[in-house]
């Protein structure tokens, strides 16, 4: 279970002061549901992830994964969840089976239960043939099978991915989403940020649309689409941001597409 | 063609003198860091001079009664006490003095006969005491020359100025293990600190900066595993590289100047006998552990602090810059160092060990030093472990 309350995220810049990367957000999601977040680059998907994952602490709000607050005790949230960016890489000059041992290691499991893991990941996402390669020699679909692998290494209730598709072909893309349908219907609570519209419709039983930090709209595709008069998700998404946009210049803000 | 290849050079000129660590290598290096390291080095050697001249030397006269002035010349040198001596002692130590000057017997006879007549300054070269004897000695050793010169003009009835060249030479009696010992004492500590800081320096960055660039930091901070433990974890494999570098380097200097020496008859006769016993290799390899956790911690600060690996090196080598300098400094110490120069990490390491190797440890100066090294490290371990958990330095841009 996931419980996001008033979450907020400002930086400080040195030249244009405070930045409010994130502000008041808030959602649910529960077991067994993919909540989406849907937005575009910049928009504060990765902060809102980052401070779900403990990597960023809220300046405030505060959110709750799997009951424990993640401003109050973010180790014991950190047993708790899988995350997963686009962009995060892998030790090149580790073997595959290295990696999920290091990994292990790192959540806390003993020898005995890093080998019987990897030999039951191994099968269900046909590691087999690369498991002991260097990663570097890894083919970018043969990464992402193991990125995978490391983030349900040590079986977390809740899953966080950030743009998990990022940079993979269409069949890359095509796993990763089995993959993470699969993990849903064994009951894992999954939040999945994208900016890819047909992603979202084909994963997401809820969907938030975020800009500039703030969640603008929230509901199922099909909720989202009957709001909007009708259309695609695409065209959901393009007024709703669109709309930003006008008010901001109605109120004679710069223009910062 | 050329055009474009002058759009090119011009795009990568203006791309580079934008870049701070471009100007810094270009410019402030070489303007400031080089003649700052001569400059150093020059002041080192001053010093040295400066110090040799005022320590106290106890020279040992073997047959002066020979020469009435000399023993007065002598004693009128500022800093040399003179004792007088049957014979020459089979070595310097022995007789407690850090020069002899020995005149043989019977020259009232053999320089009227015109016999050739050799009056020797013993000293050792590799003995800083006795090398300054030798130094303070030489306006000692004109003085022999003109009596035993005026000795001969007398004997003859002729001119000084027709008098033969008398010899009058000084010999450096240090054996090749003294040779050794002494040489040992300078250059192992020097470049044991050199080897520690390249040794630390690759890892240090790779392992911190290095999350950042690859992008495998976010996966790792996911991870329930404490900031502290993976701070410490860094740490643990830069120390163990900075230690295994140390090792090495003990093995190289022993495997060049010993064993490959010996098996190379040519390249023994004119290298030195570079000895280091098994107890002072362990206690410098004791040494070294302190300066590999204060480096290793202060890089993996500073690869924490770093955005890039371009940048991460940078920091990188201004730490082993500073390593060479303060490597340098410790060149500048003949006597008993100060207790405040145990104080300075890096540079007390170096002195300490050079303490080792020439058997004059001082208990508190291995003490302080220590200390120093490990309080500084761990300052430098708790800053690594406070920049990564911040995540305003974590993910600056």
């Amino acid at each position: 279970m996931i419980e996001v309350l008033n979450l907020c995220k400002t930086f400080h810049d040195r030249k244009k002061g405070d930045i409010a990367a994130v502000s008041n957000v808030s959602f649910t999601c529960s077991p067994g549901r993919v909540f989406g977040l849907l937005g575009r680059n910049g928009a504060g998907k990765t902060t809102t992830l980052r401070m779900l994952a403990t990597i960023l602490y809220p300046t405030s709000g505060t959110a709750r994964i799997d009951g424990i607050d993640v401003n109050e005790n973010p180790g014991e949230v950190r047993k708790r969840i899988g995350y997963l960016s686009g962009d995060t890489k892998l030790y090149d000059r580790l073997t595959g089976r290295e990696l999920l041992t290091y990994f292990g290691e790192l959540a806390g499991m003993s020898p005995a239960s890093i080998a019987g893991r990897i030999a039951e990941l191994q099968v269900s996402f046909q590691l087999a043939d690369f498991l002991d390669k260097r990663v570097g020699r890894m083919s970018t679909g043969m990464k992402q099978r193991l990125s995978l692998c490391r983030v349900v290494l040590h079986d977390p209730p809740v899953l966080i991915f950030d743009e998990p598709t990022s940079g993979l072909d269409v069949m890359g893309a095509r796993e990763v989403l089995r993959i993470v349908l699969d993990l849903k219907s064994k009951g894992r609570t999954i939040i999945f940020s994208t900016h890819i519209m047909t992603e979202a419709e084909r994963i997401c039983d809820e969907i938030a649309i975020i800009e500039r930090g703030s969640i603008l709209a929230k509901g199922s595709v099909d909720s989202l689409r009957q709001s909007n008069g009708g259309g695609s998700l695409e065209d959901v998404f393009v007024s709703t941001v669109d709309k930003v946009f006008r008010e901001e210049a109605a109120r004679g803000e710069p223009v910062r597409p | 063609m050329r055009s474009r290849a002058w759009s090119v050079c011009r795009k990568e000129l203006r791309d580079a003198l934008r870049d701070s660590r471009t100007i810094i290598a270009v410019f402030v290096v070489p303007l400031v860091l080089y003649p700052g390291i001569m400059l150093l080095m020059g002041w080192i050697e001053s010093q040295n001079k400066k110090d040799e001249g005022a320590m106290q030397v106890r020279v040992g006269l073997v047959g002066e009664a020979q020469l009435p002035g000399l023993v007065p010349a002598l004693k009128s040198m500022e800093g040399v006490t003179t004792v007088s001596l049957d014979r020459v002692p089979p070595n310097l130590e022995s007789a407690g003095v850090d020069a002899v000057l020995s005149i043989p017997s019977g020259i009232a006879q053999s320089i009227p006969r015109g016999d050739s007549v050799k009056v020797e300054l013993l000293y050792k070269d590799a003995d800083h005491k006795s090398s300054a004897a030798e130094k303070k000695l030489r306006p000692a050793l004109d003085e022999v020359r003109r009596e035993l010169t005026v000795l001969w003009a007398r004997s003859h009835g002729a001119p000084v100025a027709q008098a033969p060249a008398v010899a009058v030479e000084t010999r450096d009696v240090s054996s090749k293990a003294e040779e050794g010992r002494f040489m040992a004492a300078f250059i192992i500590p020097y470049i044991l600190v050199f080897m520690v800081a390249a040794g630390t320096m690759h890892l240090a960055i790779d392992a911190t900066t290095g999350e950042k660039e690859r992008s495998t930091l976010e996966t790792l901070l996911a991870t329930p595993t404490p900031r502290r433990d993976l701070v410490l974890g860094k740490v643990l494999a830069v120390i163990a590289t900075a230690l295994a570098a140390g090792l090495v380097g003990i093995f190289g200097l022993w495997f060049n100047f010993t064993v490959l020496a010996g098996l190379m008859p040519a390249l023994s006769s004119q290298s030195v006998q570079l000895t280091i016993r098994p107890d002072q290799a362990f206690f410098i390899l004791l040494t070294i552990l302190p300066t590999a956790i204060f480096l290793s911690a202060a890089l993996v600060a500073l690869g924490c602090f770093a955005r890039s690996m371009r940048e991460g090196q940078t920091y990188a080598t201004y730490v082993y810059m500073a390593a060479v300098v303060l490597g340098l400094i410790s060149f500048r110490q003949l006597g008993a160092p100060p207790m405040e120069r145990f104080m300075i990490p890096i540079l007390n390491t170096a002195l300490l060990q050079r303490e080792i190797l020439t058997d004059t440890v001082v208990p508190m100066h291995a003490a302080v030093a220590l200390g120093t090294s490990a309080v500084v490290a761990a300052i430098m371990f708790v800053i690594a472990t406070r920049l990564f958990s911040n995540e305003s330095v974590l993910f600056r841009t």
